[in-house]
Order: C-alpha cells, then sequence, then structure tokens
C-alpha cells in the first residue's frame, strides 16, 4: 500500500502542468517547426497558399524530416495547379514515414507505427475541442503521442480516457505501455496484471508485460508471458519470429524467420535475424546476406560473416539502440570460441540496451542460460 | 496487387441502379492492370429465385469486368439467422467481411468502395494497380467527388468505360466537380466509405469489418476508426487518383428514410471506438465455415448450363410452331407438352445451388427422366428424390433416389409437382378434349394428396436447421382442375398459359379457409 501511495504522490509531482484535453502540444519536430506547420495549414484554409508554402518550406528547413509538412506544402502546390511539384512532394513525404526501422510486430500496434504524428495530433486536438467526452480522440491523440516518442503526453490522455471510461481495457493496456516507455516498469506491471487478469488472451498486454518483468529482472516471468504470447499467435511468422528471438529460443525462431526472409524482402533486418539463429544453432551460413540500400545492416551482416571488425560496426553504431545490436551480434559471433566474452557483450546489451529491444531480451536469456 | 471488394443484391436500391452500377464495375475493371486483381461482389440475400445482380445486368458488362469479376452469393438461407436483429435485406459488415476471408492471398491490397464509385488515376494511363503498387504500407483515403444524376445518365455509355473516365476529366474541370469535402478525423474525408484501401493482412489483424453493426450506416466509418488507430495515421491517394460518386438522390434508397432512418449508433461505433480488433468475432468473421457459391460470368454461366441442360434433354423442333389451347371446355384435359414445358420448368431451378436436392412428384415418367436429364446436364449434383408412392415413374435413372415420402421430405429443398396424365404418349396431340382414364385418375390422387400434405407440412418437416421455407414448382396447374388446387396451397404469381408452370413458396393464409385447408391437407382429406 505504501509502495502504491508513493508510487502516485511521485506521479503527481512529476507530471508537467496538466494541459487542458483540447490544447495543443507541439511534439516530435520541434515547437518552431510545428507552429509554423500549424500557421501554414491556418492560412491555407483562408486560401492564402501563397504564404502558407513559404512557412512549410521554413518548417521544412528546420525539421527536414517533418513528413506532415511536406504533404501539406504538396496539398498547396497541387491545389495551386503545380502538380507534378506536388507529386514529388507527396512521394517525399511517403519515403520520409517508411524511413527507419518499425516497431517489432509481436509489441502492441501503437509501437509499430513510424514516423512522426504531428498532422494526426493537430487533428484530434481539433475534434476534442467538439468531443471530449468520447475516447477515440484522446486514445488516437495518446498513441500519436506514444509512437512520437512523447510517452508522458501519452500518458495525461490515456489518464483522460480512463476518467471517462473507469473500464476501458484498452486504454489501461495503453497506458502501461506508455508506463513502460516512461521506465516506470514496476507501475506499468500493476496496470498490466489489471488488463491481463481481466483478458487472459491478450497477446499485446502478455508482450508488455513481459517487457515490463524483463526490464525488473524477471526472466522467468518474462518468459511465462511471451510463451504465453506464442500460443495466442497462432503461428503468425513476423510476430512468432519475434517473440522467439525474446525468448532466445533459436530453434523455433528459425522457422519463422525462414518464413519472414521469403515473404517480406523489404525488412532486412529478417535476414540478420536468420542468420544469427543459424550462427547461435551452429549451422553454416547458407550465403552472404546482401541487403540494398541499408549500409547499417549491410555492416551488421558483415559482421556475422566475419568480414568487420568489432570497432568498425560499432563506429557505425550512431545510436543505442544500433550499440546495443552491434552488442548483441558480437555475443553471438563469440559465442562458438569464447562464452565468456559473448557473456561479457550481452550483459553490456543489458546494461546499456533499452528493455523493448528485442536483443535485450535474447541477451538477458542467453545470460541466464550460460550462467556458469 | 489488389481485391476490390463490393455488395449489394438483385433489387432496386435507389435511382438506376443497373445504369449506375454498370458504369461503375466497368471503369473499375478498366484501371485493373495485375492478373491478381479482381472485383469480389457479395450478392447479399437476393431471393433464391432470381440470379444475382451482376448475372442480371451482365450484358452491360464489358469482358474486362466479367474476366475479373467473382460472384459470391450469401442466400437467404445464410442471412436467416440475423433476420430478426436487422431491417435490412442487406448487410455491409458481413458482405464485405466473406468476401475478404475469400479473397485472392496473393493480393496486397483490399479496396473498399460501392457500385456507384468510377475511379481516375490522375495520370492518364496509370492504373490503380500501378498506384497501388506503388505506394508504402498504409490506410488510404481519396476524397469524393459528386456528379450530377443528368451526367452520368445522359452522357455515359455502359460499356465504354475509358469514354467514361475521358469524359470525367473534361466535366471536372468544365463543371468544377473537384470539391475535396475534409471531416471529423479518423475520417479524413466526407463519405469515406466510397474508397478505403487497407492492406488484406491488416484487415485480416483487425478481423475485418464489425459484424454487430447490423442497423446500417457507419460501417466505414468504424473502419476508419479502427485502422487510423491500428496504423496510426490515415493517408492519401489524392495526388493518384480522383474518386467520383454517381450521386443517385432523386429517389431514397432503402435505407435512407430522412430524419426517421435507423442506424448504428455513432457513439459507439465511431467516437468510442478504442480498439482496432473485434475479438468477439476474432474466430468467425466473414463466416470462414460457411460454404459461399461464386459466380463467374466468364464461364459456365447459367446461360450455357440451361442449355447444356435443355440440349441434352429436348431435340430441334421439327415444325415451326405447335399448338394448343386454354377454351373453357378443355379445362379437363390434363395433356401437355413436356418438350415446349421443360424449358421453362429448367427456368426455375438456374439459380438455385448446384447441390439442390429437388422431390419431383408426379405421374408421367417421360417427364421425370427428361427432367432427369436436363437435372444433370445442368451441372446440379443434388440427388432427385422420388417417392415410392408414385408408382409408374422410372427408378433406375442416375441421380434419382427413391424412398418413402415422409423419409425423403426432410431431404427435399425444393419440389416439383407434375399432375399430367400417366398413360400420355409422347406423339398425342394437345389439349384437345382428351378425358383422363382410371389409371391416370389414380396416379393424379396420389400426386395430389402428397402436394397437399408437403405444402401444408412444409414449415415442420424442413431439413433440420433450415430457417426458410422451400419452393414448390407445379407443372401443367395453369387453366385446368389442378390450377386451384395448386395456388390454393402455393402463392404463386399468375402467369401466362402457355408456360405450364407455376411456382412459389406455400401460402401462409390465416383466415379460417385457410387453416381449413391446412388441416384437411396435412390429413389428406
Amino acid at each position: 500500500m505504501l509502495l502504491r501511495l508513493s508510487g502516485s504522490l511521485r506521479e503527481a509531482l512529476s507530471t508537467r502542468r496538466r494541459q487542458a484535453a483540447d490544447e495543443w502540444v507541439p511534439g516530435g519536430n520541434g515547437s518552431e517547426a510545428e507552429h509554423l506547420f500549424l500557421r501554414a495549414t491556418a492560412l491555407f484554409r483562408t486560401g492564402d497558399g501563397e504564404t502558407a508554402i513559404r512557412l512549410l518550406r521554413q518548417a521544412i528547413e528546420i525539421a527536414p524530416g517533418f513528413s506532415d509538412a511536406i504533404e501539406a506544402e504538396a496539398e498547396a502546390l497541387d491545389m495551386g495547379g503545380d502538380m507534378a511539384a506536388a507529386s514529388a512532394k507527396y512521394e517525399q513525404a511517403r519515403r520520409l514515414r517508411q524511413a527507419g526501422r518499425p516497431g517489432a510486430p509481436d509489441r502492441h500496434f501503437v509501437l509499430r507505427q513510424q514516423g512522426s504524428h504531428t498532422a494526426e495530433i493537430v487533428a484530434y486536438t481539433r475534434v476534442l475541442k467538439s468531443l471530449k467526452k468520447f475516447a477515440l480522440p484522446h486514445l488516437a491523440r495518446g498513441n500519436a503521442y506514444l509512437a512520437d516518442r512523447q510517452p508522458d503526453l501519452a500518458l495525461a490522455d490515456y489518464e483522460r480516457t480512463l476518467k471517462l471510461h473507469p473500464n476501458s481495457l484498452d486504454a489501461l493496456a495503453l497506458k502501461g505501455e506508455a508506463l513502460s516507455a516512461l521506465g516506470r516498469h514496476a507501475a506499468a506491471l500493476e496496470v498490466l496484471d489489471r488488463v491481463i487478469a481481466a483478458r487472459p488472451k491478450d497477446p499485446e498486454a502478455l508482450n508488455a508485460r513481459g517487457i515490463a518483468h524483463v526490464a525488473l529482472g524477471h526472466v522467468e516471468q518474462a518468459n511465462g508471458d511471451w510463451r504465453q504470447q506464442l500460443a495466442l499467435l497462432g503461428g503468425r511468422p513476423a510476430a512468432s519470429a519475434y517473440v522467439a528471438m525474446r525468448l532466445a529460443d533459436h530453434e523455433l525462431a528459425l522457422a519463422h524467420l525462414e518464413t519472414m526472409v521469403r515473404n517480406d524482402r523489404r525488412d532486412p533486418y529478417w535476414t540478420v535475424y536468420l542468420r544469427t539463429a543459424l550462427l547461435r544453432l551452429g549451422r553454416p551460413l547458407s550465403a552472404d546476406g546482401f541487403v540494398d540500400g541499408d549500409p547499417w545492416v549491410s555492416s551488421l551482416l558483415a559482421l556475422q560473416s566475419g568480414k568487420v571488425s568489432e570497432s568498425e560496426v560499432m563506429a557505425q553504431a550512431d545510436s543505442a539502440a544500433r550499440r546495443a545490436e552491434a552488442l548483441f551480434q558480437l555475443g553471438v559471433a563469440a559465442h562458438a570460441r569464447d562464452r565468456s566474452a559473448a557473456r561479457s557483450y550481452w550483459q553490456q546489451v543489458v546494461d546499456t540496451g533499452q528493455p523493448t529491444l528485442v536483443e535485450y531480451a535474447a541477451a538477458r536469456n542467453e545470460l541466464a542460460r550460460s550462467a556458469p | 496487387m489488389f481485391s476490390v471488394i463490393l455488395y449489394g443484391r438483385n433489387d432496386t436500391h435507389g435511382y438506376n441502379l443497373h445504369k449506375r452500377a454498370a458504369i461503375s464495375f466497368n471503369a473499375i475493371a478498366e484501371v485493373m492492370s495485375d492478373p491478381d486483381d479482381e472485383i469480389l461482389f457479395v450478392d447479399y440475400n437476393t431471393p433464391d429465385d432470381h440470379p444475382t445482380f451482376p448475372e442480371a445486368i451482365h450484358d452491360t458488362l464489358t469482358e474486362k469486368a466479367k474476366k475479373v469479376m467473382r460472384v459470391l452469393r450469401i442466400r437467404p438461407e445464410q442471412h436467416a439467422h440475423l433476420r430478426s436483429k436487422t431491417h435490412l435485406v442487406a448487410l455491409e459488415a458481413q458482405s464485405r467481411n466473406v468476401a475478404l476471408r475469400r479473397s485472392n492471398p496473393r493480393n496486397r491490397w483490399v479496396l473498399y468502395t460501392n457500385t456507384d464509385m468510377l475511379l481516375v488515376p490522375r495520370i492518364e494511363g496509370e492504373s490503380l494497380s500501378d498506384i497501388l503498387g506503388a505506394v508504402p504500407d498504409g490506410f488510404y483515403q481519396i476524397p469524393r467527388f459528386e456528379l450530377p444524376e443528368m451526367l452520368w445518365e445522359a452522357a455515359f455509355d455502359r460499356r465504354d468505360p475509358a469514354g467514361n473516365l475521358a469524359k470525367l476529366r473534361d466535366w471536372s474541370v468544365r463543371y468544377h466537380l473537384n470539391q475535396v469535402v475534409h471531416n471529423f478525423m479518423p475520417m479524413k474525408y466526407d463519405a469515406l466509405g466510397d474508397f478505403q484501401a487497407a492492406l488484406r493482412e491488416d484487415m485480416f489483424a483487425i478481423h475485418g469489418f464489425d459484424e454487430s453493426m447490423l442497423l446500417g450506416w457507419h460501417c466505414d466509418s468504424n473502419l476508419a476508426a479502427r485502422l487510423a488507430l491500428y496504423r496510426g495515421r490515415v493517408d492519401t491517394l489524392i495526388d493518384k487518383v480522383f474518386g467520383y460518386h454517381c450521386d443517385h438522390t432523386r429517389v431514397a434508397a432503402a435505407n435512407n428514410k430522412g430524419r426517421q432512418t435507423r442506424m448504428n449508433d455513432q457513439d459507439q461505433y465511431i467516437w468510442n471506438v478504442s480498439t482496432p480488433y473485434v475479438p468477439e468475432q476474432a474466430e468467425n468473421w466473414g463466416w470462414p465455415d460457411v460454404e459461399i457459391e461464386e459466380v463467374r460470368l466468364d464461364r459456365e454461366t447459367s446461360y450455357q448450363r440451361f442449355t447444356a441442360g435443355l440440349d441434352a434433354a429436348l431435340k430441334p423442333a421439327t415444325v415451326p410452331y405447335t399448338s394448343t389451347s386454354l377454351e373453357w371446355f378443355l379445362y379437363d384435359d390434363l395433356t401437355y407438352d413436356i418438350d415446349h414445358t421443360l424449358p421453362f420448368v429448367a427456368d426455375q431451378m438456374l439459380t438455385y445451388p448446384r447441390s439442390t436436392s429437388v422431390m419431383i412428384v408426379g405421374a408421367r415418367g417421360e417427364f421425370v427422366e427428361r427432367f432427369l436429364t436436363a437435372w444433370r446436364a445442368m451441372g446440379f449434383t443434388g440427388p432427385v428424390l422420388v417417392p415410392n408412392e408414385c408408382e409408374g415413374l422410372p427408378s433406375d435413372l442416375e441421380g434419382e433416389e427413391r424412398g418413402a415420402f415422409e423419409d425423403l421430405l426432410p431431404r427435399a429443398e425444393m419440389f416439383i409437382f407434375e399432375f399430367g396424365l400417366a398413360t400420355q404418349d409422347a406423339e398425342e396431340p394437345i389439349r384437345i378434349g382428351r378425358q383422363a382414364g382410371p389409371l391416370d385418375t389414380k396416379r393424379l390422387k396420389v400426386v395430389a394428396k402428397l402436394f397437399k400434405q408437403a405444402a401444408s407440412m412444409e414449415a415442420e418437416t424442413r431439413p433440420p436447421g433450415r430457417r426458410t421455407p422451400r419452393r414448390f414448382v407445379g407443372v401443367n396447374v395453369i387453366y385446368n382442375k389442378f390450377w386451384p388446387l395448386f395456388t390454393d396451397y402455393v402463392g404463386a404469381n399468375i402467369n401466362p398459359f402457355c408456360s405450364q408452370v407455376l411456382a412459389g413458396l406455400p401460402r401462409v393464409d390465416p383466415s379460417l379457409r385457410g387453416k381449413v385447408l391446412r388441416f384437411r391437407g396435412r390429413r389428406a382429406i
């Protein structure tokens, strides 16, 4: 009880000034760019396409990955009659939204989404000005914030939803995800326990609870949740492959990964993970992995083939997630000849990686299994 | 690349449905270029004795439209379990899910639209297959532009889709047709149900349309809300394709009663949607275990089956015409021409499932034999049930099953009662005042008795699980003494004498006379 009370107090104190439900807060593209976007779209509606385009270009200059601004410019150009320029901008916006790695397919659907969601946040905020008492706009905006990596704002929206609809297990599950994203895994666990008690066959909630457990070091409980999730997936290969990888069950992962390599040529990580499973099972790699146009994944594949050194691959790892990916692969590569070196790499994954990463859970399991 | 999913019914939904739909089917087929592309039309709850809607208008469709179209027929019997829960005769969510379940798994996309839409790629010559093949995964909508009724009705040629699309390109500019109507998110545009392109994989993941939406309206918005949650965004294809809707508000459609229109609850199905999934229907959306008939317009058509049946059972006429008469003094003459009558009997059968089991109760052996030949050649696989009580009929025909009337009754899905003369010779002249002999009378008495019993007890003798009444076909029941008998028990239309055939469902007559008839019929008094 004390723990719970202290948790609530911490929560209350740490919450930023409470936003009104229909108040817009700038997100992942930065305040200046998003304010320009907002102003431009308002001007565009009043018929001043020229100024709108100018402001949108300024926004894009500040935030070159701001796909919603690019699409808004496309719309303005299109209505102005410049179809060719508009078409190029629309394509650019689409490409930007596809850039980067999609979320893991075994996670909650919100966490599989890519790119920034400014336009959605603005649109649902507008909906909330007239429809405050309904779940959808709160949840949709919360999801957009969560996908935009602003879990604190997402949490606020989910809590508003729960105030309006206290029995909404969907909102509760999302609250668990937001808490987890904020690193508040114990609180997430508490929430997700409630969701799973009411909906024991919810694969996404089981996945989320597994992640909260593994973040807290409860490897066995995490594995229990993921095994249950696996049983509920009905053999869907993408999600099943990821869950099996979290469990570091390479034999199980292998069949699903082979399917995904055949079925989904757009995601080069399937090849990386297929080769990971083969390496861990001590089986030969059928051929050199080749991935067109993705230097980072190419370097991981080269590492698996022994063609690049540790320092070379680590030099290319430009984010915490990539560093964790590289360290995990270094552990896999080292395992056959030097188990203690492998353990050391995997320990670094656990020490520095995000618990949501598939490599994090796999490293935890590898460490637990190979404990001396 | 993509499966277009449409639904409808062979009825009159709004003004000039046939023209709108033909224009639309042909235009959609016109912008398909991938060999896997398909138009899935779910024909929902068309009466069994009608052809499906696309079959009814097939002559107005292009060869390409006929080639890409798969018609999935949902029978009234398959809808019967929902009938008490809705005022509608065609259900959108069920239809679209049945199609989704059976869509080509090689296709990446599913496009939901309606049978009054024309999709015009903005770059001339580009196909919708090219467009959808090039765009990233997502959930796409486009705005709907309205087309005044005068334009599509007066100026479009149903069988010239390319010309129609060219006209639209011209009119859109000349008559300022292209007005985008924005909407509250997650409905990016107004009338979004006329273009929602989703990944087939996503539609399976979210369990298709919500099948609890039985009152009409908002199925599209519900889908938008759920896909917007699932995908996180609603994307547009406005830079690639324009969509034009053949306006049809001169006459309100059956589901449009102005302010009195009953509809699904907006709050529940749009604004309080909190998950993309519909777990209650996760296992059974789209009726995976229900056998759904598939009809093609480019092969094994009803006409082909009809002619195959009749060609097998009939020899061509050797005279320019034959004659008969309906003069009143011939009322008791029960002679009729099988060659002439058989096409009208076969006509009653073709719209029914091929697996139908039909019971024949009759007096003329030749009729049974010829009918069976036609039946098999028309591709029917169900048995022809002949009661043992009918003496003198052939019993060794392929596909024929004999048994006690009582035992066969719950197996029959349709009935044919033939009131001819057992002694009529194939070469005999027709309706010249021939009287029935003792053998004829004896056999006809049995037919009449079994007819009354079957019609009176139809409801309680249906095959297990069947909810809808079975059809009765009467052969040689016009302008003779069996006319009143047949129409006392069966709600048949007034048909021309020339066809010799009446058909309908058992009458439910609540009057005292009806009750007496049923009582007497059951006991065959």
